[in-house]
């Protein structure tokens, strides 16, 4: 039948005409799926793939004595997107049902504004449409946590529109100690040891492939390419915080006696050259003091202390002996047309140069260096720069400035530039360097390089011990080594110091300083007085070096070195001495036992019990699964680990606690923490159980 | 005649019945796919009414109702009132021009209320299927005569060509498809092979530089002059047929292709197409561009669509990258997704795998179909059956290729699959109607 056969061949050409598309899309699919695959993948992944920073987490830095000096800790800024389409949804309906209750639990939480207030503001950005409204800045963890929590918030971010923006700050739990020399740490601004050991500190940010969905979140895209964030490494300082603590107090208070200018106190480990205490001081406009410019590291004129240098010249070059005699006119004497004073009047005529520098006779000085180095100034000029007064110290803290020390020849020269220099004028030499030249002569002609970072760990284990160098084996002979001892000793039993060191215990080797600074412009007129002291003790074994320099106010009453450093000095001596020095005696004469079979600590439970298994310790464990800190005590011969109770918006119990846990356990409940000393927390000037508020100031003891 | 039992599970062909199940299911997974954000209580907001799954969920609740119904109806019916509903189809659309709604830029919906949208040109097609069965079924129609021919093309076209003036090409093309039906009905295959050859010749003019193309037809036409010289000798008439196609085809591809490209379509038209075979529209040849320029410029690139879609297909691989874990999808960055793109979902979650099986289901379906149509004592429900093989045909070919960048983006949506309550209902309608004249296929309908 010709129909039927038409009719076959008709439908089979339609089935043949579709299985042909088929084959046709078969194919186009095959070639975009496998030879095309890669292109299309590699494409889609370049849209909504990207790289992106992980950021590790800064080291901490530690005093030497293991205290936090600096540490890390997470802080949020919040910021509503009102074009959020969760939120403007059937016009604005959730936004509106939610905003009376979140406007009460934010002014509950911030207690900054009213219910009222926050409803206001928050209405304006939703009129605004404000894509980036920023809420709060700057809030904690804890009330982070809290925020996430009320109602609007708690939705989610594509429902609320809330963004967080975490970021980490420092904080210094010792507050002003130290503070210059520890450093800050903004992202675009940074000095002191938080600079320098910046890449050490920053750790190296790790990078992750993350995918973009729907909403703006990312996730990690599992097998992609990543580098885990490394995170910072923690440093540990010379500084001891409680010589720290002293040097600080001693200076503070001679300061605020004296309305005094600015001033710096720097403490150094003879045998080492460690740097114990670097405290600096500067008045502020409302009279307060602050730790507001490294003046240790800052080159000014130094005065009198710097005749030490001059007097290991004239000894080395052995141009006089300290029984040479001088004329020192009585104080006054013109050379070149300008007249050389002494700053302590004494009326003495014919002395020895042992007696001209105990005077801190200024006229002595310069008759000395001029008569010994007037033809030959450049010789003058050599030894300085043996003393290595003419270099930086090289002490591992940015920003130290270099001095200025005058060559002959230099069109800075002139006539007096020699003998002014003799008695530290002309010149400009810091604080640190005059504190590494005595802590020379203290640590037997061996100079010191100065340095503030002993270790730096990684996770409690020390990568790298930095050891103390020396930058000069000898840097003067030991006869005359012996002559500088008798006379910085000289200085204090019978030199300006006398008065000073009356009836001290131990002996202290010094030499005081009196400078009249220029004042920018106005030059010398305004007479203001620059007091410093440099000395070590005790004189026959010396720990500690120690320089004080305190630049007082304008035509001060009292300027003199001995009364006005001088103090510092002595009250940092006297209280190292009984700390450290007689006590390190006693130690080794009497062997206490310690009494361990009764002890309580406390700490962050997981770790607690981390410890305790690794140490193969039997406990008993009556904490919680869920408790976060614990208290671990003997208990009949055993050891006890139970809970500690913590209520919201109730002070804890810090007994026990380390500082770490101490500080985060406080900063966490929005608390301000105040420390004193080291080791573990005794008091606290906040009971437990109390009730606090947010941005409370509360004192810590530890021991 | 009433003789027929009043169980409507008599004679219904379950197969596919279960082939629609699937789909739809297959299609409401899908839009889930789509739309599933992680972390919303999936349950709840299936239920909610909110999401367009859920909302899905109720049309299909609502097309099981009207599949009931269909079911239960006579089939008598369908051959009785088919005229009448055609002719209040053609009604409907051209009302659309009076009340309709502009969605997207085409003028053819007709606003229902409480936010739903008819879209006449989605129904006619069924009423078109039902008409063109009617025509051929009829006793006095002879469908070899050109007469008959040119009538039922009018009854595919009408609809196609007010399709056309609502600015919604993509819908008009599916009218195309029963030119398939008429084909097994009797067209004569000289028509397709000039359709054919006349697509071959435009889609050659924009790919083929146009010298070249000039030069390969005059070869072409030479060639057939060289071999049918002998016949050429017999008949005049031969050569002047050669030479008369020569000149339409070189006409059409200097003359027709561009003049049509620069002038009738829109600049957006010209450039998808252009983009299709791979290559740039320059849109200042257009002389719509005028009234172009006031409208925003794309931020987008015109394949924009194309590219991400073949990102989603792409990066699916072979087994596809898993249910809910695509990236393109659950990105958002396919736009359309739900549905004229919904495709990607699979090809991006199963991969080629997954497409591969799912187009086999439909294949399944289509072959089904055409094996009930072949089954059918009656022309009616033989021509019908045809009609929604092809038409189903037609859209799964362009919706797929236009996905995978074979077709220029033309809005059709995949049968059962896509989001859309008028499509859904439109092919529900389309295939219980075949199923309900499947299980009376012992009767003659006219």
């Amino acid at each position: 039948m010709d129909v039927k056969r038409d009719i076959l061949w008709r439908v089979y050409l339609s089935y043949i005409v579709v299985a042909i598309v088929g084959l046709v899309i078969f194919g186009k699919a095959v070639y975009i799926q496998q030879v095309q695959g890669k292109h299309w993948r590699s494409l889609s992944d370049s849209l909504h793939q990207k790289i992106v920073e992980v950021d590790a987490e800064r080291g901490t830095i530690y005093s030497e004595d293991g205290q936090m000096l600096s540490t890390s800790i997470p802080q949020f800024d919040v910021y509503i997107d009102f074009a959020a389409d969760g939120l403007r949804e059937k016009n604005g309906k959730r936004f509106k049902e939610n905003i009376d209750s979140l406007s009460y639990c934010l002014a509950g939480l911030f207690k900054d504004q009213s219910a009222l207030a926050y409803k206001r503001v928050l209405q304006q950005g939703y009129v605004d449409k404000d894509r980036y409204f920023l809420l709060k800045r700057n809030i904690s963890y804890r009330d982070y946590q809290q925020l996430k929590s009320f109602p609007l918030v708690r939705l989610g971010k594509n429902k609320s529109g809330f963004i967080a923006e975490d970021k980490s700050i420092r904080l210094n739990p010792y507050k002003n100690l130290a503070f210059r020399t520890i450093g800050l740490a903004r992202d675009s601004f940074k000095v002191g040891l938080e600079m320098t050991y910046d890449s050490v500190l920053k750790g190296k940010s790790g990078n992750r492939l993350v995918r973009y969905i729907a909403g703006g979140v990312s996730v990690p895209v599992e097998g992609g390419y990543e580098s885990e964030a490394e995170d910072g490494k923690d440093i540990v300082t010379t500084l001891d915080v409680f010589i720290q603590e002293v040097a600080e107090e001693a200076l503070m208070k001679e300061m605020i006696k004296n309305e005094a200018e600015h001033g710096c106190a720097l403490v150094m480990e003879t045998k080492t050259g460690k740097i114990k205490a670097i405290a600096n001081l500067g008045r502020r406009s409302d009279g307060n003091y602050y730790e507001d410019f490294n003046y240790a590291i800052s080159p000014t004129e130094p005065g009198s202390t710097f005749k030490l240098a001059t007097m290991i010249a004239l000894l080395e070059d052995k141009k006089v002996s300290l029984n040479s005699t001088v004329n020192l006119e009585g104080g006054t004497w013109k050379v070149a047309d300008r007249t050389v004073f002494d700053s302590e009047k004494h009326g003495r005529y014919e002395v020895t140069v042992k007696q001209a520098f105990e005077l801190s006779s200024n006229v002595g000085m310069a008759k000395l260096a001029l008569f010994n180095y007037g033809s030959a100034p450049s010789q003058f000029i050599r030894h300085l720069h043996q003393l290595r007064m003419d270099t930086l110290t090289g002490i591992d803290l940015t920003g130290e400035r270099s001095p200025v020390i005058f060559k002959p020849g230099s069109r800075f020269w002139s006539a007096t530039t020699l003998p002014w220099m003799a008695f530290g004028y002309n010149i400009l030499v810091s604080p640190l360097q005059t504190l590494t030249l005595y802590n020379a002569v203290a640590n037997n002609g061996v100079m010191m390089r100065p340095y503030l970072v002993s270790t730096i760990k990684d996770q409690g284990v020390a990568l790298r011990e930095i050891e103390p160098r020396v930058v000069d084996e000898k840097i003067c002979s030991e006869a005359t080594l012996k002559q500088l001892k008798e006379c910085l000793e000289g200085v204090c039993t019978e030199g300006t110091a006398k008065e000073l060191f009356k009836g001290s215990s131990y002996k202290v080797a010094g030499k005081t300083g009196t400078a009249l600074v220029a004042n920018g412009s106005r030059g010398y007129e305004d007479h203001i007085y620059q007091s410093s002291f440099a000395g070590y003790f005790p004189a026959d074994n010396p720990q500690y070096t120690c320089v004080v320099v305190i630049k007082n106010k304008p035509f001060a009453q009292v300027f003199y070195g001995a009364s006005v450093a001088g103090p510092v000095f002595k009250e940092i001596a006297d209280r190292l001495y009984t700390t450290f020095v007689k006590q390190s005696n006693y130690a080794s004469q009497k062997n206490i036992r310690k009494d361990s079979s009764v002890f309580s600590y406390a700490g962050y439970g997981t770790d607690v019990k981390d410890v305790m298994k690794s140490l193969s310790w039997n406990f008993k464990d009556s904490s919680g699964i869920d408790m976060d800190w614990v208290n671990v005590s003997a208990r009949n011969g055993s050891v006890v680990v139970a809970n500690r109770k913590t209520d919201v918006n109730k002070m804890p119990l810090l007994k026990g606690l380390g500082l770490k846990d101490a500080v985060y356990v406080c900063e966490e409940m929005g608390l301000k923490v105040d420390v004193k000393g080291r080791g573990r927390v005794v008091e606290q000037s906040v009971l437990a159980g109390q009730s606090i508020a947010k941005g409370q100031m509360i004192k810590i003891i530890l021991n | 005649m009433n003789n027929r039992n009043n169980n409507i599970s008599q004679g219904v062909d379950w197969l596919v019945v279960w082939l629609y199940a699937i789909l739809v299911g297959i299609g409401i997974l899908c839009i889930f796919m789509v739309e599933y954000r992680q972390g919303t209580d999936w349950a709840a907001s299936f239920i909610g009414g909110k999401t367009n799954y859920s909302k899905q969920l109720m049309f299909t609740g609502i097309c099981v109702v009207m599949a009931t119904f269909i079911l239960l109806a006579d089939s008598k019916l369908f051959t009785a009132f088919a005229n009448l509903m055609y002719a209040f189809g053609i009604l409907l659309m051209m009302a659309t021009f009076v009340v309709g709604k502009t969605i997207n830029g085409s003028k053819s919906w007709i606003p229902l209320g409480g936010g739903f949208n008819l879209q006449p040109a989605e129904l006619c097609k069924i009423f078109t299927a039902l008409a063109l069965a009617k025509f051929l079924s009829r006793q006095e129609t002879d469908f070899t005569k050109v007469k008959s021919q040119v009538i039922g093309g009018i009854i595919a076209l009408a609809p196609a060509a007010l399709s056309v003036f609502q600015n919604e090409t993509g819908l008009a093309l599916v009218y195309f498809s029963f030119f398939i039906v008429m084909y097994r009905e009797g067209l004569p295959p000289g028509l397709l092979i000039i359709g054919f050859s006349f697509g071959v010749l435009v889609v050659a003019t924009l790919v083929v530089e146009p010298n070249i193309l000039a030069a390969t037809l005059t070869g072409i036409a030479a060639l057939c002059i060289y071999i049918l010289k002998k016949q050429i000798k017999k008949k005049k008439r031969v050569l002047t047929l050669i030479i008369a196609l020569w000149a339409v085809c070189v006409g059409v591809q200097r003359f027709a292709v561009p003049y049509i490209f620069n002038n009738v379509f829109q600049c957006y038209q010209s450039t998808r197409i252009y983009s299709m075979v791979g290559k740039d529209y320059d849109c200042s040849q257009n002389h719509h561009r005028g009234k172009s320029t006031d409208t925003k410029p794309a931020k987008k690139p015109d394949d924009y669509n194309v590219r991400q879609s073949k990102i989603a297909i792409g990066s699916g691989g072979v087994m596809g990258q898993g249910f809910l874990k695509g990236t393109q999808t659950r990105g958002k960055y396919v736009p359309e997704q739900h549905t004229d793109f919904i495709f990607t979902s699979i090809g991006e979650a199963f991969g080629f795998v997954g497409s591969f099986l799912f187009l086999s289901i439909y294949l399944f379906l289509l072959f089904r179909i055409v094996r009930i149509a072949e089954r059918q004592r009656s022309t009616f429900s033989r021509v019908y059956a045809y009609s929604v093989a092809s038409i189903i045909f037609f859209h799964i070919t362009v919706n797929v290729c236009m996905t995978i960048g074979l077709f220029p983006i033309i809005g059709i949506p995949l049968p059962l699959i896509s989001y859309g309550g008028s499509s859904l209902l439109t092919f529900t309608i389309l295939i219980f109607i075949m199923v309900r004249l499947d299980a009376d296929r012992q009767m003659v309908l006219r």
